[in-house]
């Protein structure tokens, strides 16, 4: 039976084998989920996601792109771009 | 569709958003756009066309595209480069250079104990009775000295 302080859903198992021959438990705590695009819901990509101690520790320049509407993705900021280009013509 | 001095904005990579004029074709896939974006070799494909032209020979230069542009109404990309600030480490330096003016006179008493120190260690290893005596012969000499 493991600690009750591990007894809990937010840490996840990791099974090591130890070179004795013995599989044991290993408790980490878990990723937060993914950041979505706003519009149409897929993972961002060049948004890592970490537990926020370690996203303190990061820059800011690598926690999001560096192009305009960093909560969209890549295809639907450049059909936002092009919709807004086309208003004007 | 891409002619020489066509207007267009930039629909992929940081440079998205921005407006830019056809300088060079160099491709029929690529060209070469300057304006609000750097200058760079652009894909067609990551181009979307304005309405309107801006009068510019092939190849100009970004003085020309500047001026081109400040008539229509549009900046161009600064390319003066950054005056550099001063870092905030100076202060710091500063700091250590005043403190040690202080701290020059403890130093040296410092250095004298330490001497002390390494006279005691040597010899009290045989018998600590000396200890005592090499103490009060040191501050003697000081005195005398002075």
């Amino acid at each position: 039976m493991p600690a009750p302080r591990l007894r809990s859903r937010s840490l996840r198992k990791i099974y090591v084998r130890t070179p004795g021959g013995r599989t044991i438990i290993h408790y980490r705590y878990k990723k937060p989920e993914l950041a979505k695009c706003s519009s149409c819901g897929n993972p961002l990509k060049g948004v890592p996601n970490e537990r926020p101690d370690k996203m303190r520790k990061l820059p800011k320049t690598k926690k999001r792109p560096s192009r305009p509407h960093p909560n969209l993705c890549s295809k639907c900021m450049r059909r936002e771009i092009i919709r807004e280009a086309r208003k004007n013509v | 569709m891409f002619e020489i001095g066509k207007l267009c904005i930039k629909t992929a990579g940081r440079d998205a958003g921005k407006k830019a004029v056809v300088v060079s074709i160099l491709d029929e896939k690529y060209v070469l756009i300057d304006g609000e974006t750097r200058r760079r070799k652009c894909n067609i494909a990551h181009l979307e066309p304005l309405e309107g032209t801006v009068d510019i020979k092939k190849d100009a230069s970004h003085e020309e595209i500047s001026k081109a542009f400040d008539e229509i109404g549009l900046k161009a990309r600064d390319v003066t480069p950054k005056e550099k600030k001063e870092r905030p480490k100076k202060i710091k330096k500063e700091k250590e250079a005043a403190e040690p003016k202080e701290k020059k006179k403890p130093a040296k008493k410092s250095e004298e104990k330490k001497e002390v120190v390494k006279t005691e260690t040597k010899k009290p290893v045989k018998k600590p009775k000396e200890k005592k005596e090499v103490k009060p012969k040191t501050k003697k000499e000081e005195s005398k000295k002075k």
